[in-house]
C-alpha cells in the first residue's frame, strides 16, 4: 500500500472524529442516566458506589459515527457490514441489560451478529478471503463453506470473551483498547506489504481504536461509567469482524488469549453455559479491608481474576494493573505473529 | 512477580498456535490425493478437518494442563471473613 498525502490525512478522520464523539457526548449521557435512575451498584467498592451504567448505547453511536466517516473517506462495503454486526451485537446486549437473558440464549442470538458478513460476501466477494494466514508458513487453501461456518461461530465466542472480561474498573477498557491496538499494528502491516490492499480496511478499524479510547477515559479506576453488556458485546463483535475482513485472524486470536483462557477456565469450571448472575459461588469476594480474595469454595468459577488472586489479595486497582500486564503480553505477542505473517 | 507464571501459559498457548501451525501444513494439507474418488476424497476432507480440530482440542487440553498445575502449586492466600 502506498499512500498519498490526502489519504494519509483522511486516515486521520476516522480516528479522531468517533473519538472526540464518545468524549464529549458520554458527560451529558451519564448526567441523563444518572437522572433517570440508571445506575448500578461498584460491588467491589467500600461502601459500594453507584455508576451510571449502560455507556454501550454511545459507544454504538460512536461506531457508527466513526464507520460513517470511514466510508465517506474509503467507500467500500466494509463500513456498512460492520455496522450490520455492530447493530445486532448491541441489540442483543440492550436486550440483555434490561431483560436477563438466559445463559444459552445470549450465544445463539449472538450467531446473527455474523450475517451482516456474510451477506456482505455474498454481493462483495473480496469483503473476505476464507482462509487463514498464518505466520512464516502463509496461507492455507480457501474453503468458503467451513471458513464462513467459523466466522458465525466466532461471534458468540468472542463477544461472550469481551463480556466475560468485563468485572472490574478498567478491566475491559485497557483490554479493548489493547488488543485494537494490537488488531490495527496487524492491519497496517497487512497493508503495507501486501500489493492491493485497500487503505479501507486500515480506516475501518481505527473506529474501534478510537470507542476503546474514549471508553477507557470514563471506565478507567474509578470507574464514572459501565458499559453494560451493549457495550461488551459491541467491542467483541466489532473486534471479530475486523480481524475477518481484514485477514489477521491468527494475531487477533494471539491477541485475545488472556479473554480466551477467562472464558474458557469459566466454562470448563462450572461445566457449560452460566449466566454470572446465576452462578453458586463468586470468583472473588472483597475482604473487610477492602481488599479482593480469591474466593476458598472449590466450586467457585477459576476465572483469569482468581487466578491471580490466588498468590494473595489485592486492590481493585492493582488487580486490573496485573490483568492489563497479561493482555500487554498477549499483545506483544501477537504483534510478532503480525511481524512473521506480513514482512517478507 | 504474580504474573510470571500465567505469562508462562501465554507464552506456552503462543508457541503451541505456532507449532501447531507447522504440524498443519506438513501433515494435515498434504492428507487426499485421490479428488477423482468422490467417496475417498470425501472421507480425507473430513479426516482433514477432524485432525484440525484435534489440534484444537490439544491446544486446550495442554492450556487447562498448564493452568491446574498452576492452580495446585499457588499459595493459598489467607482468607478474611468474606463480607460480600
Amino acid at each position: 500500500m502506498v499512500l498519498t498525502f490526502a489519504e494519509a490525512a483522511l486516515l486521520a478522520l476516522p480516528f479522531a472524529v468517533p473519538l472526540l464523539f464518545v468524549l464529549v457526548a458520554v458527560p451529558p449521557y451519564l448526567r441523563y442516566l444518572t437522572r433517570r435512575g440508571s445506575v448500578v451498584e461498584d460491588v467491589h467498592k467500600r461502601p459500594p458506589t453507584k455508576v451510571p451504567s449502560p455507556l454501550g448505547p454511545v459507544l454504538f453511536a460512536g461506531a457508527v459515527v466513526g464507520e460513517a466517516v470511514s466510508y465517506l473517506c474509503f467507500p467500500s462495503l466494509v463500513p456498512v457490514a460492520l455496522v450490520g454486526v455492530a447493530a445486532i451485537a448491541f441489540a442483543v446486549g440492550m436486550a440483555d441489560d434490561f431483560s436477563v437473558m438466559g445463559a444459552s440464549a445470549k450465544p445463539l442470538l449472538l450467531l446473527g451478529a455474523g450475517l451482516p458478513l456474510v451477506l456482505s460476501v455474498l454481493v462483495e466477494p473480496r469483503l473476505y478471503v476464507p482462509r487463514l494466514v498464518f505466520p512464516i508458513l502463509g496461507p492455507s487453501a480457501q474453503h468458503f463453506a467451513i471458513y464462513t461456518l467459523l466466522v458465525v461461530v466466532a461471534f458468540p465466542v468472542v463477544a461472550n470473551a469481551f463480556n466475560m472480561m468485563d468485572a472490574f474498573n478498567g478491566e475491559l477498557s485497557w483490554f479493548a483498547l489493547l488488543v485494537s491496538l494490537a488488531l490495527l499494528f496487524g492491519v497496517v502491516l497487512h497493508a503495507v506489504y501486501t500489493r492491493g490492499f485497500s487503505p479501507a480496511r486500515v480506516a475501518a478499524t481505527l473506529p474501534l481504536v478510537a470507542i476503546a479510547s474514549g471508553f477507557l477515559f470514563y471506565n478507567r479506576y474509578p470507574s464514572k461509567a459501565f458499559d453494560g453488556n451493549s457495550g461488551s458485546l459491541l467491542l467483541g463483535a466489532l473486534f471479530a469482524a475486523l480481524a475477518v475482513v481484514d485477514g489477521v485472524e491468527v494475531a487477533a486470536v494471539v491477541a485475545l488469549v488472556p479473554a480466551i483462557l477467562n472464558s474458557f477456565y469459566t466454562l470448563s469450571s462450572v461445566r457449560g453455559f452460566v449466566e454470572r448472575r446465576k452462578m453458586r459461588a463468586r470468583p472473588t469476594y472483597i475482604g473487610e479491608d477492602g481488599l479482593l480474595y480469591a474466593s476458598p469454595d472449590n466450586s467457585s468459577p477459576n476465572t483469569l481474576v482468581r487466578l491471580i488472586l490466588l498468590g494473595g489479595p489485592l486492590s481493585e486497582k492493582d488487580l486490573v494493573r496485573n490483568v492489563t500486564v497479561l493482555t500487554a503480553v498477549a499483545c506483544l505477542l501477537s504483534g510478532a505473529i503480525s511481524v512473521l505473517t506480513w514482512v517478507r | 512477580m504474580r504474573t510470571a507464571p500465567l505469562i508462562a501459559i501465554e507464552v506456552a498457548a503462543f508457541l503451541l498456535i505456532i507449532l501447531e501451525s507447522y504440524a498443519f501444513f506438513t501433515y494435515i494439507v498434504p492428507v487426499g490425493t485421490l479428488p477423482h474418488d468422490l467417496l475417498r476424497y470425501t472421507a480425507e476432507a473430513a479426516l482433514k478437518v477432524a485432525l484440525t480440530f484435534g489440534l484444537g482440542l490439544l491446544w486446550l487440553v495442554v492450556i487447562l494442563a498448564l493452568t491446574r498445575l498452576y492452580v495446585r502449586s499457588s499459595p493459598r492466600a489467607p482468607s478474611p471473613n468474606p463480607s460480600s
